[in-house]
């Protein structure tokens, strides 16, 4: 009997999970934004959105696992050079949408555009007892010690575009500068929540490496913590959307596209405190043309990608 | 004449026993094949042959492989001791004595299981650290604790403690009454009686118990990811994970290391298996057992103290750190008046919000997967013990396999078997992968608890019905399945305390669009709402403690329990 019912449980379930006019998204956070855009295009095609939400790592291997079987149709990565490396494997299919005319030519390429664009800052709590900091090298200073926290490269995307772009910014006195940072006890605890939340309660001082827009939304949210980015420079992680070849709903995907870059999509993307991808959207925060950016070549910097990462562990996490 | 009737009891021992082979082997078996297939050949999950054993060198170049692996046997020595220490004193007190409460405490130490692991662990860090809760109501921190090897071992051990009470607690209420009473006949003194006949008859209840904390801590993932990073500290889970979920992906690292998981957990369980079977454990005859226990007289204070203090520690402190972190505007506005806001938990209960499906697919997938593992764990247990021949010896070597493979591990080899485009037809990307991935995981609790009773119930039980004209299929029924009944509806509980916030597994095979209770409290804390992750998992930790302490009211009534004999 209780078999039985298992078993009934379970194809019933089969059946609503098969629908028709579904399209699968997956995608890195935020979490609610995929949602929101998910709900909205549904609202305004009727077709069903099943959002698979987690870290670029997660999206990209599951994508890596199903390689056999394709689930997803569009996928949202934060990491710019995982849609190139999927492009070079001819993983991805060509789409320019029409709304794209307003994203910069940097953010946009025939096979994938940016959904929004994230910058990397130090989050400082301001009710801590040190001095707010201007520029990433303040942190090596003793009122530091013990005080900041970094995420790690291997886990986030985003601190990786920001070794890499400090070494191709400084050169070796990136790495100079990463060891004073360790000499003075900062620690490396995990991605970028795991960084970030030591901070949240004042267990440690400033984030080096943060991604932006969640401590965005957390300071609106009332929480005391200041975002800063350094005159000197830092990097953005533009978040590439893109169709996936392998996909057998091309039209719905094209549409959903369509939708994330139409007014309505980025003004959603707006409201997460991420930077719009369209030059022509407000966002709630300072935007490309207000943060001195360093050029990172994505191509060069991921096929470095063991060599610099093996280097911050040997230089900070194991030093 | 003769050689007819004993056919249709063997008929039906062997269709017992291909059902079960059959279960274990698509459950498990499949996904192991699979991962092996992958440590073998790179190039496996693309379809591919090419290249085999050409990532075997990882095995021996790689230092941090040794060093992931020995750091993970240290850490589950440690778990199992500090097990031990928490679990064995109460669970020894709860089983031979009135416990004031006894029931109460029952439910109250099953919520370590309901609390995820990773949430238990930020739970810890934000009690500890400096400026935590702990700073702040009395201004001192532990941080320099807790972010250490004993650090992580702490929390795991709170963790996993239960398992240890339910499964000492229950085996001595079976053994302890009337043994006991019987070397008290013969002159030994109560103490005396303890130590030589009730503690030693408890064995193998309680050499299987460690050998789950020790296979659960040697695979779990929430806590080592939340603390041990923060001290270099790395095991061999968290590496696995690392080759998974960090792109490029190393699925045959990750196989390779799972392939030495396996092997520790296999080991593990030879040698439970030694002590468990060395000797005869049998305790229950079917001779009407004395379930008296003895009165606590004026110990009755001091053990409510123990009691309590180990609840305290494992359950009220981290409770409360998820409460008040939940009930926080901000966490830097920290513990104030001013600070108390449940704007949190709006979010949770507006009508067809994401929250509330993810609080229906987790209990839907538990109770079902609840009781399915109970279903197929109470068959391979009476196979194992009791069956015959070439079915038992097969199903003693698979009943072995849930143990050896940790959740990660056995999601990603589902996800190679299940999504092979050889398949005419999948249940990967719907629901149904989930359930066989859960009942895979938590088939081990059942299988265990009910092979431990199993040896501890009289094959004569069943001879004595058989002589008395039963059916094979009747004596089971009517004799085996009843007697096994409190282990099985134990094993249950712990099944469907755990799948209602398994977490790895159901991050890497939910289909898109489904969310579970662990996946909606991790993509939380991951986007920084260390508030809503926390007020979600009280809302489900509410919840499945008020279902668990309903069920254990009714069997009460019943004039049974979940936790004793």
């Amino acid at each position: 009997m209780l078999r039985t019912t298992a078993l009934a449980a379970s194809i019933g379930l089969l059946g609503t999970m098969a629908h028709a006019d579904t399209l699968t998204f997956y995608t890195a956070g935020p979490g609610g934004l995929a949602d929101a855009l998910a709900e909205a295009f549904e609202a305004e095609t009727g077709i069903t959105v099943n959002v698979f939400q987690a870290s670029t790592g997660q999206v990209m291997a599951r994508l890596e696992a199903e390689e056999a079987n394709p689930q997803a149709d569009v996928v949202v990565s934060a990491s710019w050079g995982s849609a190139e490396e999927m492009h070079a494997r001819g993983l991805l299919m060509e789409y320019t949408s029409a709304h794209a005319e307003t994203v910069p030519d940097f953010l946009k390429h025939s096979h994938y555009a940016a959904q929004g664009v994230s910058a990397l800052a130090m989050v400082w709590n301001s009710q801590s007892d040190v001095p707010r900091p201007e520029e990433w090298s303040d942190l090596t200073d003793e009122v530091y010690r013990d005080l900041v926290t970094m995420p790690d490269p291997s886990q986030s995307g985003a601190a990786f575009d920001l070794v890499a772009g400090l070494e191709a910014a400084m050169g070796d006195d990136a790495w100079d500068l990463l060891a004073a940072l360790a000499d003075n006890d900062m620690i490396v605890p995990g991605p970028n929540a795991a960084a970030l939340n030591p901070v949240l309660q004042g267990a440690k001082a400033v984030v080096f490496g943060a991604v932006d827009y969640i401590s965005y939304g957390q300071a609106a949210s009332g929480e005391s913590i200041e975002v800063i980015s350094p005159a000197s420079g830092t990097v953005i992680a533009p978040r590439p959307m893109m169709i996936l070849e392998s996909t057998a709903n091309a039209d719905s995907a094209r549409a959903f596209v369509d939708f994330v870059l139409s007014d309505a999509g980025q003004a959603l993307v707006a409201q997460t405190y991420l930077m719009p991808a369209r030059t022509d959207v407000e966002g709630l925060r300072p935007g490309i043309n207000d943060l001195t950016i360093i050029d990172v070549d994505a191509d060069a910097a991921t096929a470095r990608r063991d060599e610099i990462i093996a280097r911050f562990n040997e230089t900070v996490i194991n030093r | 004449m003769f050689k007819r009737k004993p056919l249709p009891m063997l008929r039906a021992q062997s269709v017992l026993t291909t059902l079960a082979a059959v279960a274990l082997l698509v459950l498990v078996g499949l996904p192991v094949v699979f991962i092996l297939l992958q440590a073998v050949f790179p190039d496996f999950a693309r379809g591919s042959f090419a290249g085999a054993f050409s990532k075997l060198a990882i095995l021996t170049e790689n230092d941090r492989l040794l060093m992931q692996a020995r750091n993970t046997l240290m850490l589950a020595f440690s778990v199992m001791f500090g097990c031990l220490v928490f679990g064995l004193p109460v669970g020894v007190l709860r089983g031979l004595f009135h416990v004031p409460g006894a029931r109460i405490w029952d439910v109250v130490f099953l919520i370590p299981f309901l609390i995820p692991p990773f949430i238990a662990a930020i739970a810890w860090m934000m009690t500890l650290q400096p400026r935590g809760y702990l700073f702040q109501l009395l201004g001192f921190d532990l941080g320099g604790f807790l972010f250490s090897f004993t650090g992580v071992a702490f929390v795991m051990t709170l963790n996993l403690f239960p398992l240890v009470y339910f499964a000492v607690s229950r085996a001595l209420e079976m053994v302890g009454g009337r043994f006991a009473s019987a070397a008290r006949v013969h002159g030994a003194r109560p103490v005396q009686a303890f130590f030589l006949i009730t503690l030693p008859l408890s064995i193998p209840a309680i050499a299987a118990s460690l050998l789950i904390v020790f296979a659960m801590s040697i695979e779990e993932f929430g806590t080592p990811a939340a603390l041990a990073a923060r001290t270099g500290f790395d095991v061999l889970v968290t590496g696995i994970y690392t080759r998974l979920s960090d792109w490029p992906i190393d699925m045959s690292g990750a196989a390779l290391g799972s392939t030495m998981l396996m092997a520790m957990v296999l080991a593990a369980f030879a040698l439970q298996n030694w002590i468990a079977t060395r000797r005869s454990y049998i305790s229950q005859t079917g001779k009407p057992a004395d379930l008296e226990k003895t009165d606590l007289g004026a110990w009755r204070w001091p053990v409510i103290g123990v009691f309590s203090l180990v609840a305290l520690i494992g359950v009220v402190i981290p409770l409360a750190a998820i409460a008040v972190t939940s009930l926080t505007g901000t966490i830097s506005g920290g513990l104030a008046w001013s600070n108390l806001d449940t704007r949190h938990y709006v979010p949770l209960f507006q009508k067809g919000s994401r929250a509330t499906q993810a609080l229906i697919t987790s209990g839907w997938l538990a109770v079902v997967t609840a009781f399915a593992t109970a279903v197929i764990g109470g068959l391979v247990a009476y196979i194992v013990v009791r069956g015959t021949g070439r079915g038992r010896a097969i199903m003693d070597g698979l009943s072995v396999l849930p143990n050896a493979i940790p959740a990660i591990v056995l999601a990603v080899g589902i996800i190679l078997a299940w999504n092979s485009p050889f398949l005419p037809l999948t249940l990967y990307g719907t629901a149904g992968i989930l359930l066989i991935a859960y009942i895979g995981i938590l088939l081990p609790y059942p299988i265990r608890y009910a092979v431990a009773r199993l040896r501890q119930i009289s094959g004569s039980l069943d001879d004595a019905a058989r002589v008395a004209g039963a059916t094979q299929m009747g004596s089971l029924r009517h004799i085996t399945l009843p007697l096994m009944a409190p282990s099985l509806i134990a094993a249950m509980m712990l099944v469907f305390a755990i799948a209602s916030r398994e977490l790895v597994a159901s991050i890497m095979l939910a289909p898109a669009g489904l969310r579970t209770v662990g996946t909606f409290v991790f993509a939380q804390f991951e986007q920084g709402s260390v508030q809503t992750g926390m007020a979600m998992s009280m809302v489900a930790i509410t919840i499945t403690s008020g279902i668990l302490l309903v069920v254990n009211l009714w069997l009460a009534r019943q004039g049974s329990s979940a936790f004793s004999g």
